[in-house]
């Protein structure tokens, strides 16, 4: 059963893989290897895009954060401005209000003292002529014009004393 | 079982495998005479290595047919993986330029051997390469190869290694020449052959009262490591040939 004589077979099995190569080739390997490379470029071509979209996104983030970091610094400028400026105004408030309670307490004082005086220019009148009429009464009888006079006199520099 | 045939003009093997031959394949095909020789041809040899072509041919488009890029189909990615592994192998034993035109021969080695060998296992089928005619056929093949890469790529000076560093081994080198295809072709064809007689006498077992232990269990187990075997002798000769190209290109030979 196991015959080693060679015969035509040898030939014909050579024969046999030389068109199994060829046919292989042209129905499988060439299509599937054609597959293989375009995925390959196709990762090649993906992996560069992803590579530039990485550089352009880390040059997009720096711009980005160069600009935020700016909108920062201007809002700080315009709130220590605000702030600067409402302090100044409360100030101005402030000085204000402070002049005015100056300036009404001055009324108020400058009202006092002429009231003040009012009463006391009333008063001094209403003593001299109370005064002259107690005296009159009392001194009736004996006194001259002169002495009722200086009377009165005396009375109301002791009525000036008075304040 | 032996003992019943050994007095008569077959043996129980023999007996075994025209049983079997269920299609009617006749022994040779006797093609006329050429130049004084008669060409014959093994028929069944010739018959199976059909249906191994239809076989590589149809997993061939089925890889192909409907071969995405971005999906691949099961098919298609085991072809991938195939050749992948076979263009490292060539690329680890040689300079891949030189390698590129020896993939598709490789791959085109692998698919048919493995198919050839495994077609064995299918009930009444026979290895083509269980006959020493297609085994000796391909290590020729690859015989042409080693010479082909060599003088494609040395020139004159590749049949320097015959005398190098001296002329008293070109005996020994020529003899290594002959044991390179001589060997492949008998250890795929040894292999192969002594698979299908194992085969076929765990089947002649299958008689009698000690058929689940003797034939039928260990001819299911016989037939699994069947397949394994296939595989690995495939690869092995695919490895060899990627070997023997390999040294005949290097540099520093």
């Amino acid at each position: 059963m196991v015959s080693l004589d060679f015969n035509a077979t040898v030939f014909m099995q050579m024969f046999h893989f030389l068109l199994m190569l060829v046919l292989l080739r042209l129905v499988v390997y060439r299509p599937l290897m054609n597959i293989i490379e375009k995925r390959q470029e196709y990762v090649a071509s993906e992996i560069a895009q992803a590579e530039n979209q990485r550089a352009q996104a880390a040059e997009l983030r720096a711009q980005m954060e160069a600009d935020l970091q700016k909108a920062r610094d201007e809002a700080k400028a315009i709130i220590d401005r605000a702030t600067k400026a409402s302090e100044e105004q409360a100030q101005e408030i402030m000085e204000q209000a402070r002049a005015d309670a100056q300036r009404l307490k001055e009324e108020a004082l400058a009202d006092i003292q002429r009231e003040r005086e009012k009463a006391v220019a009333q008063l001094r009148n209403e003593v001299a002529s109370l005064a002259v009429l107690v005296a009159s009464k009392v001194v009736k009888k004996g006194l001259t014009i002169d002495e009722q006079h200086n009377l009165v006199q005396e009375a109301i520099k002791e009525v000036g004393q008075l304040h | 079982m032996a003992a019943e045939y050994a007095g008569k003009e077959k043996t129980f093997l023999e007996q075994m495998h025209s049983e079997l031959n269920i299609y009617g394949i006749p022994r040779h095909w006797d093609l006329g005479e050429f130049m004084g020789y008669p060409i014959q041809l093994n028929a069944e040899t010739i018959v199976f290595t059909w249906v191994a072509m239809a076989v590589c041919l149809l997993l061939g488009w089925v890889a192909v047919r409907g071969a995405d890029m971005r999906r691949p189909t099961k098919m298609q990615a085991c072809f991938e993986m195939l050749f992948d592994f076979l263009r490292g192998l060539i690329n680890q034993s040689m300079d891949p330029k030189k390698g590129a035109g020896l993939f598709s021969i490789v791959v085109t080695f692998f698919l048919f051997i493995s198919v050839m060998n495994v077609l064995g296992v299918v009930p009444t089928y026979v290895k083509p390469t269980a006959d020493i005619q297609t085994t000796f056929g391909f290590a020729l093949i690859t015989l042409c190869l080693i010479y082909i890469w060599g003088i494609k790529y040395k020139g004159a000076k590749y049949f320097k290694h015959y005398v190098s560093p001296n002329p008293i081994f070109l005996p020994i080198t020529i003899i290594e020449d002959i044991a390179k295809p001589v060997t492949m072709a008998f250890r795929l064809f040894g292999n192969m052959k002594g698979k299908e007689i194992m085969i076929l006498s765990l089947l002649a077992l299958i008689t009698g009262t000690g058929w689940l232990a003797g034939g039928f269990l260990a001819g299911t187990i016989w037939l699994l490591f069947c397949i394994f075997i296939s595989l690995i002798q495939a690869f092995v000769f695919t490895m060899l040939t990627i070997a023997f190209v390999g040294g005949a290109v290097s540099e520093d030979h």
